[in-house]
């Protein structure tokens, strides 16, 4: 129990810690590509105390969701982030980071933004809203699917128990199922953290927005949680995947070495796997809003697939 | 050669396998597609190695260079040459709903399993349990010879179907029947040699390689 | 006699004093004696129900019966076992709820002695339905809750021409499944010599499956499965809300229970494409409601689409539990069956509060048209917050109960063993794939009618003068939200109880209240702490916020919106038809949805534009494709049938006497 929570802290402490980071490191290694300077690794840290220290407005007639939006969007996102295992695979007796309730906790954050959006009461909130609601709903099938295949091998559909399973038996690292099934949660993970090339996250093109457009209309620091937030799940999402594909040295007891090392084996994964993704960023254009459900149906279809090989081949 | 890597080895191989083929039907693009052919060719080319070696047969790595050369580089630079000369670098859009037909092909994978599980017979080993990752390539290449416009493209579904047929001939077999591969890989260059070539005339003509509009005959 | 028993009189008692009150009062007192009576009529059914599916079993209510020629007759039985005592619970819940909903909100004719002598009869007849021992009494309260609602339904013919057609879609429907209903009884009844439930368990083949295919289809009809579902987005928004929320939470029910109980309790030993018409049958509802529901822009519309698509979840449930039974995984096939009772329950209290939210909606504004809402939340935070709550039970989000009910539902499906089956590997990922993708859509769809219709600025006067509805709805509401969140933190007590209704081990409470699914390893949910940690997160945010507030309070400006632009007016705002427009476009294939733009000019300059009119409808693919060319088939049929029918009296006495000559001569033969 005590071990557990130690777990959990540590997990909300690495989240909260290498999150801007990650974020710096994705937009300095996206500007040098394109031979800008960029403002450094450390400029998210700097962008959200900056947004704490000014003021939120607020309009007449509005509604608690523009005042509570934010904080449940975070909120999300760090339970999120103590119930992925990030870190280490032990897990709270009583909460173990069951796939759906990971993926509904999820889906709060999600809801929370896209009311915010409707709230905001202008064109670009509601568009924003519609597309981001669009996504996730094409996106669900194949996030409950690719780690339903992933489950199967491991036989419990607890994302701890499937990532210790696979770092024990790192033979099925490399079968059909394994690798349909992180294909498709790599375009998860695009998708549901808005990056390209499903939405741009440094547009300023109001017509083009997904996720900017529902933050529009917010400002201080409601904009910061709502930033922070997002980040969050983006660290919580990419930890889950490479911690799904190489899950190597993650740790699964509380022992200080075995954190010790897990942390830095999972800072080390986070940090590539984002340059990978701020990388490849550099070389695609965003997809047409319509050309999205394609993209969206084909990750669907690997996962598919990885489930049926897995009940029928191998 | 140690079975459980046996086993591993082939699980991979054709895992890039399918994952190519999905991707070839999920994209629009001719240079990407044929970039995915000559993947598909190298991972076949791995499957020979990998039967080979564990059948202990002596001529593996001759195989395995022809087909390598052959899938691998030949016949992709050959397709590569001739989009360039015509000068086509994207799929013509279809009528049919991109999504209908990533789910077509979710559908015939689906059945090449389920056909294919029985066919490996009970008990197989695991060259013949990954059997029906064969017959969804064979499947697939049918699916993406019907539903592609240009004639590149057609090309591709061709080789994905030949690629399909060489992954059961390999599987099923347990060996390497060289002979048999050899005539095969030859014929499938000698097709996709006179394609090329026609798909280059074909652009020059008409200006455009869509075969849907090829209906009439004429002298 | 026992709770059971008292409680089944007071059911009765309660319905024949509404029935008194609604016929001898009038105005207010008449809404409060009457809508007190039903609501008495609903806690003396959740009271038995909750008794019964404890266990306890009572004499029953039990009337002979004896017909002269006709022999084989059972007594009329009313007794209700445990799945029935769920029905019943569920049914009590909810009729006590909209009545109580009903006090302050029947007006008009809905307040009208016909409306609430319809309201008393239904509410007695969805109550005796799970309670039925034998065929004969099942029909008859089968048809007392059908005669009950369509009288409820007419109340308000002579205002609106909707009414009517909606009144005879669904009598037509409700009569088609009575219909079958009767055939597929009439089949066991004949198979077993006798109308009790107990007589008809050895029915063998072919005519178990002839029974179960009429049976499933008169159930379905009621249900309101695709594509029987026709009458459900026509009646459910013409109808006054409290009975909406009543037969949608119900009534409908009462299909399923009519399924469960042919599955389960008559004829338990079917084959197994049984299960794969009942999964197919139910993954299609789930999808096309959900996907009808998320393009449709009245509420009540898109609550009764809705509808279709939890009844499909709750039927695919079934379907993979019997799937999974036969194959003799039984952990899995009861936790199938657990979720299947879990997801009725859940959809019984969540669209219970949205109807009712919509009812308070309809009652402030006079609108159900969610491109003419929005705002509501700073005018009725009542109403937007159980609506919510009522949202996110639909949107199966923790912690409401339908988050349990689905998280159950997709236990059962991963912990499949399908290695072995060629036919569950198949059925197990498509299943999973479309309740993912429903689960997905739902989601859309209740954002969409929650964020559109309560958030971000009003879109019509109505809308902007609407203000917080009485005591008596709120209390409905409450109550039913109340139930909704109680059910999503405390599913343990319920689940163990509902693992007795299906016969099933291995379902224990864990810590306190949260689900252990003990058949399938160690599977746990407890809501209780998910929450705390959701709460103890919350709880550091807030201080961090508040800390960041005292330094920097929040400054309320006048044009902050629209970025503080001065000239954007609430009509910029997306509404609901805007909300859905890309997933129309997506899906535009199998939504069926027509557009059309019309561009005015001005009369001297063809070039210029004055008014740009867009309209967009959906029209029900299955109606179009379905039953438009049946309509018209039966429409010539008719024609063909005028040359029998000419309108001559004489020729119809001819007809009726030679019908009676040819039944002398065939019954003396």
């Amino acid at each position: 129990m005590i071990a557990a929570i130690v777990v959990t802290l540590v997990h909300l402490a690495f989240a909260l810690a290498i999150t801007p980071v990650l974020i710096g490191v994705m937009r300095t290694v996206r500007a040098r590509l394109e031979g800008r300077v960029g403002g450094g690794v450390l400029q998210p840290w700097r962008d959200v105390i900056k947004l704490f220290a000014k003021e939120p407005l607020r309009a007449p007639g509005s509604s608690a969701v523009l005042i509570w939006a934010p904080l449940l969007l975070m909120a999300s996102s760090l339970v999120l982030c103590a119930l992925i295992p990030l870190v280490s695979t032990l897990s709270l007796p009583g909460a173990p980071g069951e796939l759906f309730v990971v993926v509904s906790v999820l889906l709060l954050g999600t809801v929370a933004l896209a009311m915010l959006g409707l709230e905001s009461g202008t064109a670009f909130g509601g568009m924003g809203s519609s597309r981001h609601m669009m996504f996730t709903a094409l996106v669900e099938p194949t996030v409950l699917l690719s780690i339903y295949a992933l489950s199967l091998p491991a036989g419990t559909s607890t994302l701890t128990a499937i990532v210790r399973a696979r770092r024990d038996d790192l033979s099925t690292l490399l079968n059909p199922v394994s690798i349909l099934a992180i294909v498709a949660l790599i375009v998860v993970v695009v998708a549901e953290t808005g990056r390209l090339p499903v939405d741009n996250p440094s547009t300023h093109l109001e017509l083009t927005m997904v996720h900017e457009a529902m933050i529009l209309e917010s400002g201080g620091r409601d904009l910061g949680w709502l930033e922070f937030g997002s980040w969050l799940r983006l660290t919580a999402l990419l930890g889950l995947t490479v911690n799904l594909a190489v899950p190597w040295a993650i740790a699964s007891d509380a022992s200080a070495t075995a954190l010790l090392i897990g942390a830095a084996a999972a800072a080390l994964k986070l940090v590539v796997a984002a340059a990978l993704m701020a990388a490849v960023e550099v070389f695609i254009a965003k997809l047409r809003l319509f050309r999205v459900p394609e993209l969206l149906a084909g990750s669907f279809v690997l996962a598919f697939l990885s489930v049926s090989a897995s009940y029928l081949v191998f | 050669m140690n079975q459980h890597l046996f086993a591993q080895l082939i699980a991979t191989i054709t895992g890039v396998l399918l994952l190519t083929a999905i991707l070839q039907i999920w994209g629009r693009s001719l240079v990407r597609s044929i970039g995915l052919l000559s993947v598909q060719g190298a991972a076949l080319a791995a499957l020979v190695l990998t039967v080979g070696l564990n059948a202990g047969e002596p001529q593996v790595w001759l195989v395995t260079g022809i087909v390598l050369l052959m899938k691998s580089v030949v016949l992709p630079a050959a397709m590569l040459r001739s989009a360039k000369l015509i000068g086509e670098t994207r799929e013509r859009p279809t009528t049919i709903n991109p999504a209908v037909e990533l789910i077509g092909a979710a559908g015939l994978t689906l059945i090449a399993y389920i056909v294919g599980v029985p066919l490996a017979g009970p008990d197989p080993d695991p060259a013949r349990q990954a059997l029906p990752v064969g017959f969804s390539l064979v499947l697939l290449g049918f699916w993406l010879l019907m539903i592609r416009r240009s004639a590149i493209t057609q090309l591709v579904g061709f080789l994905v179907l030949d690629n399909g047929i060489a992954t059961v001939s390999f599987l099923a077999s347990g060996g390497l029947p060289l002979t048999v591969e050899l005539g095969s890989s030859l014929d499938v260059l000698l097709v996709v040699l006179i394609l090329g070539v026609l798909v280059v005339r074909m652009q020059r003509q008409q200006g455009h390689t869509d075969i849907t509009e090829l209906k009439e005959l004429h002298d | 006699m026992n709770l059971v028993d008292a409680g089944l009189y007071g059911v009765l008692v309660g319905g024949a004093v509404a029935v008194a009150a609604a016929v001898v009062l009038r105005g207010r007192a008449r809404n409060v004696i009457a809508g007190l009576s039903v609501m008495a009529v609903g806690a003396f059914a959740a009271a038995t129900g909750l008794a019964a599916l404890a266990g306890m079993v009572g004499t029953g209510l039990v009337i002979p019966v004896s017909l002269p020629l006709v022999g084989g007759l059972d007594p009329l039985v009313l007794a209700p076992d445990r799945l029935g005592g769920f029905f019943l619970l569920l049914a009590g819940l909810v009729i006590a709820t909209s009545a109580l909903f009903g006090i302050g909100y029947a007006h008009g004719a809905a307040a009208s002695r016909t409306g609430w002598t319809g309201f008393a009869v239904f509410a007695v007849g969805v109550a005796l339905v799970p309670t039925a021992a034998d065929a004969l009494s099942f029909l008859l309260a089968w048809e007392l809750m059908a005669i009950g609602s369509t009288v409820l339904l007419l109340a308000d013919h002579a205002e609106r021409q909707a009414v009517r057609a909606a009144t005879m879609w669904y009598a037509v429907m409700t009569h088609l499944s009575f219909l079958l209903l009767v055939a597929g009884f009439g089949v066991l009844i004949a198979a077993a010599g006798g109308t009790s439930w107990s007589r008809m368990v050895t029915i063998a083949e072919p005519v178990a499956s002839v029974a179960f295919v009429l049976l499933i289809a008169g159930f379905a009809t009621k249900a309101g499965l695709v594509p029987m579902h026709v009458w459900l987005p026509r009646a459910h928004p013409e109808a006054p809300s409290h009975a909406s929320a009543a037969m949608s939470a119900a009534m409908v029910k009462m299909g399923l229970y009519g399924i469960l109980l042919v599955t389960l309790r008559l004829l338990p030993t079917g084959p197994s494409w049984w299960a794969v018409v009942l999964v197919a049958l139910g993954a299609i509802s789930a999808l096309y409601g959900i996907l009808q529901a998320s393009v449709q822009s009245d509420l009540k519309r898109l609550l009764a689409y809705s509808t279709t698509e939890n009844v499909g979840l709750i039927t695919t449930a079934i379907g993979i539990g019997l799937l999974l039974h036969q194959s003799g995984q039984q952990a899995a096939a009861e936790v199938a069956f657990i979720a299947a009772l879990l997801l009725a329950l859940s959809h019984a209290v969540f669209k219970t509060t949205l109807f009712l939210g919509a009812g308070a909606v309809l009652h402030a504004t006079g609108e159900r048209d969610l491109d003419q809402l929005g705002g509501l939340a700073a005018r009725m935070p009542v109403t937007a917050l159980t609506f919510g709550v009522g949202a996110l039970g639909a949107a199966a989000l923790p912690v409401t109960s339908g988050f349990v009910a689905e998280w159950v539902l997709l236990q059962a499906l991963i912990h499949t063993d399908a290695k072995a089956d060629r036919l569950l590997a198949v059925v197990m990922p498509l299943t999973m794939g479309v309740v993912a993708l429903t689960i997905g859509l739902g989601l859309l769809t209740f954002v969409k009618a929650a964020g559109i219709g309560f958030l971000a600025r009003p879109r019509s006067e109505a809308a902007a003068r609407a203000t917080e509805v009485g005591f008596t709805m709120r209390a409905a509401l409450v109550a039913a939200a109340g139930l909704t969140i109680g059910l999503g933190l405390i599913p343990g007590p319920l689940a163990q109880l509902l693992a007795g209704a299906v016969g099933a081990t291995g379902i224990a409470t864990s810590g306190l209240t949260g689900i252990q699914l003990g058949g399938l390893g160690t599977v746990i949910l407890d809501p209780l702490v998910l929450t705390g940690l959701t709460a103890a997160m919350l709880a550091g945010i807030v201080i961090v916020n508040g800390i960041a507030a005292r330094r920097h309070p929040r400054r309320e400006v006048d044009l902050p919106w629209g970025c503080g632009g001065e000239r954007t007016s609430p009509r910029m705002e997306y509404n609901a038809t805007s909300y859905s427009e890309p997933l129309a476009r997506v899906f535009g294939a199998s939504l069926n949805t027509r557009r059309s733009v019309e561009i005015e000019h001005p009369e001297d300059a063809p070039l210029l534009v004055s008014g740009m009119v867009f309209n967009q409808e959906t029209v029900d693919l299955v109606e179009d494709r379905v039953y438009v060319p049946a309509a018209r088939l039966a429409q010539r049929l008719g024609d063909l049938a005028r040359t029998v029918q000419n309108g001559s009296i004489h020729r119809y006495i001819g007809f009726s006497f030679a019908a009676l000559l040819l039944v002398l001569v065939l019954v003396t033969r």
